[in-house]
């Protein structure tokens, strides 16, 4: 969808490694099965409510957040592909409580979906884990958007710039 | 606030842009001495540097005839926490899928040597 210089650049993605001290049967299990997701998906420090779980391609898992204040956040995923125990792709995107798509609520020009892919590698019993997380069949706004993020982050933005602008924001 | 941060991850999506940002966390400097490593007309990095100062990504000096940039806290300061967040968002998520396979594993070395009766209670008095 992207075509432009600053898109190829981008052509990246958001990635995430963890070495897990699991099998990858049991990792698998604990990323595909509602009973297992219900206890550490969502946003830290609360549980997540699954209304629909649904592991097959085209599959719906449509859950929410309840926060402490009354707040709720609800999300979803749509299946794509399901290799066990070593291959899950969904689309991840908001949702109202309907399951309708809807914005990222920090980020309203944010990709409304983005493609997530995890796999799973055995290494001497331990299992690696990759998310890798790119966006889907966004506009070439959203999709620069999306690149500028991941640029940032690979700048160290996250962390070492964290410091700069904090130090900076001091000074000034 | 969101509509700032769309503003400054565009800003940041174009590589020039990127290797500015990185030039300027070194120090002020100015657009002749910016201009320097990159093969590109000066109007070509006057460009790249509005759009960075319409983000807010740096401010330039009125003062000296050479208008030096530097990098200006505020929109950096947003978009490094929101990049940051979304970062630890997924290695909280991470940190909560080992704590919990490893209770897993907990769960079923004690199914092991409880056997299967004390097995059968265990899953009944589960939420």
């Amino acid at each position: 969808v992207a075509q432009s210089a600053d898109a190829a650049d981008a052509a990246t993605v958001f990635v995430f490694n963890r070495t897990f001290d699991a099998s990858r049967q049991d990792v698998w299990n604990a990323f595909t099965q509602p009973e297992h997701l219900k206890h550490w998906w969502g946003v830290p420090g609360n549980r997540i409510e699954i209304v629909h779980h649904d592991l097959k391609p085209g599959g719906l898992f449509h859950y929410c957040t309840r926060f402490p204040d009354g707040r709720t956040m609800w999300a979803r995923f749509i299946f794509r592909e399901i290799v066990a125990p070593e291959r899950l792709v969904w689309l991840n995107g908001f949702s109202d409580e309907r399951g309708g798509l809807t914005p990222n609520p920090w980020l309203p020009n944010f990709p409304l979906e983005t493609l997530n892919t995890v796999t799973l590698a055995e290494q001497d019993g331990r299992t690696l884990l990759t998310i890798t997380v790119a966006p889907y069949s966004a506009s070439d706004e959203e999709a620069r958007i999306f690149a500028g993020g991941i640029a940032g982050m690979k700048m160290g933005f996250g962390a070492s710039f964290k410091l700069l602008a904090d130090y900076l924001a001091r000074r000034s | 606030m969101p509509d700032r941060l769309t503003s400054t991850f565009a800003a940041l999506a174009d590589p020039t842009r990127r290797a500015i940002l990185a030039r300027l966390a070194l120090g002020e400097t100015s657009v002749t001495e910016l201009a320097k490593p990159f093969e590109m007309s000066m109007p070509a990095v006057s460009k790249h540097l509005k759009v960075l100062e319409r983000a807010g990504l740096i401010a330039r000096s009125r003062e000296a005839q050479s208008r030096p940039c530097r990098l200006a806290p505020g929109p950096l300061q947003d978009a490094a926490n929101w990049i940051e967040e979304y970062r630890r968002f997924w290695e909280a998520s991470l940190d909560r899928l080992e704590d919990y396979l490893s209770k897993m594993k907990a769960a079923t070395k004690a199914e092991k040597t409880k056997g299967p009766r004390a097995n059968r209670s265990k899953t009944k008095s589960k939420e």
